[in-house]
């Protein structure tokens, strides 16, 4: 019954998290739920890499980074079109993974992380020093963008319903890839890469995909971060918030679409209620990574499933062994 | 000759584990190599399917050098690899490992099922399990399976009867004696009882080199006489 219902919800998923996060917005607020909502899209573009791919990074803000900067600098010296800007913005972070990506994926296990955190911080530095002249260094700089036709970004309800509908679109996105031969290829690389290659597959392109656009998605986040915000710091590209969407992975599930959205969601929750209760709220994270990691690795989507498949478990061997139920 | 192996050298590190090795192995032919452990059969078959480079030598498939080439380009002209240790992708389902294949050799999931069908009928009742789910057996036959989907040429197949049980034995037996009629084999087996029952030829490895080559049919099908070379 459960596994029936979940299957409805899922066959209607869009609709169902659209809902949820409608009915959250006026809880939390408008703008909260808007940086809820980029943060899960960056959260889902880390978990193609994490989840799927299985490869850890410690260095993803770079490429949130890439996307906010190219975002407010190409609205600074180009022309303040915020589409223009967004473009400008996804095509940065595909570059920058197609530029880094035949390095980085090449690696595995803690030569792919610690590489990420590599060049997160070449990448902090440049905007903290080498190029502060055009980003403001730590100061930041502000975006602000023209209004284009009813896209007036100073207004937060058009900045809401446009992430609304970002947001959906990438889970539409992620899910319709994750569920079609590139996913199957990216869990079976995660399980068992070289079996994959004596299939008749050349892995170094299929992760050099996955990669390029987990790196496109996440400065897309980033742009949309700078829509919301107006302006963009150092905290943008800052290599030490790379652990936000690794805890929020593991907390909501990873290699789960719904896993991914119920981490970011719970992340920011702790990260924006807990601080009002708790002084040093990030030790309280500290235990949860622990217990994450040593009792509930699936996260809160995997013992969800897990849950409703135990549930229905008696129901099915009922049905199948008929002499039991009498 | 469909497959050509001359004179090769591999080397694991700075340790020599093929020496001067040759076979070869015609079309429509199953040809088998023997051997006590460590006498580097498995590392053969790694080394024609591209998983490892020899030094020097070659490795020519159907006239074509292959030698040094990565797997999933041998694999690409037709050679297919079922290793030893029965490893399926657990964490996916069946007919998700079966796709796989399906789409590296560009045919119809619905047709690969078919193909893998044909060496264990059984298939069908499991597509929507994971893989890691199945039994020893049915991961041996699932591999072989899919190994054969897209019509490969030349199957490599690692000791396909190790640890398994007798029942199991048998119907990964009739699974390659179906097969033998449409592509070529070279099977690595310590079973000598297999041995006979199947190859052509077989190669007797010791230490890294070619030590024995029976051609004779008479001698292949004598599992006493085999046993003698190990």
């Amino acid at each position: 019954m459960l596994n029936a219902t979940l299957k409805i919800l899922q066959k209607f998923d869009l609709l169902v998290i659209a809902v949820l996060f409608l009915l959250l917005a006026p809880i939390i607020s408008m703008d909260r739920s808007i940086d809820f909502m980029i943060f899960c899209i960056f959260v889902l573009a880390y978990d193609l890499l994490y989840g799927y791919m299985g490869r850890l990074s410690f260095g993803h803000m770079l490429y949130l980074g890439v996307g906010a900067y190219a975002f407010a600098l190409s609205g600074e010296y180009l022309a303040a079109n915020v589409f223009l800007a967004l473009l400008i913005a996804v095509g940065s972070g595909a570059a920058t993974g197609l530029i880094v990506g035949p390095i980085v994926v090449r690696t595995t296990g803690a030569c792919f992380a610690l590489i990420n955190l590599a060049l997160n911080q070449l990448g902090y530095f440049l905007v903290l020093v080498a190029f502060s002249r055009w980003t403001g260094g730590e100061d930041g700089m502000s975006a602000s963008f023209k209004r284009v036709g009813i896209f007036n970004f100073s207004n937060h309800t058009i900045v809401f319903c446009f992430t609304f509908a970002c947001m959906l679109l990438v889970v539409f996105l992620v899910r319709r890839l994750t569920n079609s031969l590139l996913g199957i290829l990216l869990r079976g690389i995660k399980e068992n890469e070289t079996r994959v290659k004596f299939l008749g597959y050349d892995t170094f392109v299929i992760k050099m995909a996955a990669f390029i656009l987990s790196t496109t998605l996440s400065a897309f986040a980033g742009a949309l971060f700078i829509i919301n915000y107006s302006y963009v710091t150092t905290s943008f590209i800052d290599p030490l918030r790379s652990v936000e969407v690794i805890f929020a992975c593991l907390i909501g599930g990873a290699g789960s679409v719904y896993g991914a959205l119920a981490g970011g969601v719970g992340y920011k929750l702790i990260s924006n209620y807990l601080p009002n209760y708790i002084q040093r709220w990030e030790m309280f994270l500290g235990v949860v990574l622990l217990l994450l990691v040593f009792k509930f690795r699936s996260g809160v989507w995997g013992y969800v499933a897990a849950f409703v498949k135990r549930c229905d478990r008696p129901a099915e061997e009922t049905k199948s062994h008929p002499e039991v139920s009498r | 000759m469909l497959l050509s192996v001359d004179r090769i050298n591999v080397f694991y590190g700075s340790a020599r584990v093929l020496s001067e090795v040759s076979l070869h192995a015609k079309h429509g032919e199953v040809v088998s190599i023997v051997g006590r452990n460590g006498a580097g059969k498995s590392t053969m078959l790694k080394t024609i399917a591209g998983f490892l480079r020899p030094l020097t030598g070659a490795v020519k498939f159907d006239g074509e050098e292959i030698s040094g080439r990565p797997p999933d380009q041998v694999a690409r002209l037709g050679v297919r690899y079922v290793f030893q240790d029965k490893r399926v992708f657990t964490k996916l389902t069946v007919r998700e490992n079966i796709e796989l294949a399906a789409h590296a050799a560009k045919v119809r999931l619905i047709d690969a099922i078919d193909r893998v069908a044909q060496v264990y009928p059984k298939i069908s009742m499991f597509l929507a399990s994971k893989a890691g789910g199945l039994s020893g057996g049915q991961r041996q036959l699932l591999l072989i399976g899919r190994a054969i989907v897209g019509s490969p040429r030349l199957l490599l197949v690692d000791e396909p009867t190790e640890g398994l049980a007798a029942g199991a034995i048998e119907e990964v037996l009739r699974a390659l004696e179906l097969l033998r009629a449409e592509v070529s084999m070279v099977i690595v087996e310590q079973n000598l009882s297999v041995v006979s029952r199947f190859a052509d030829r077989i190669y007797c490895m010791k230490e890294g080199h070619i030590a024995t080559e029976l051609s004779d049919l008479a001698d292949v099908r004598n599992q006493a006489y085999l046993e003698t070379y190990l």
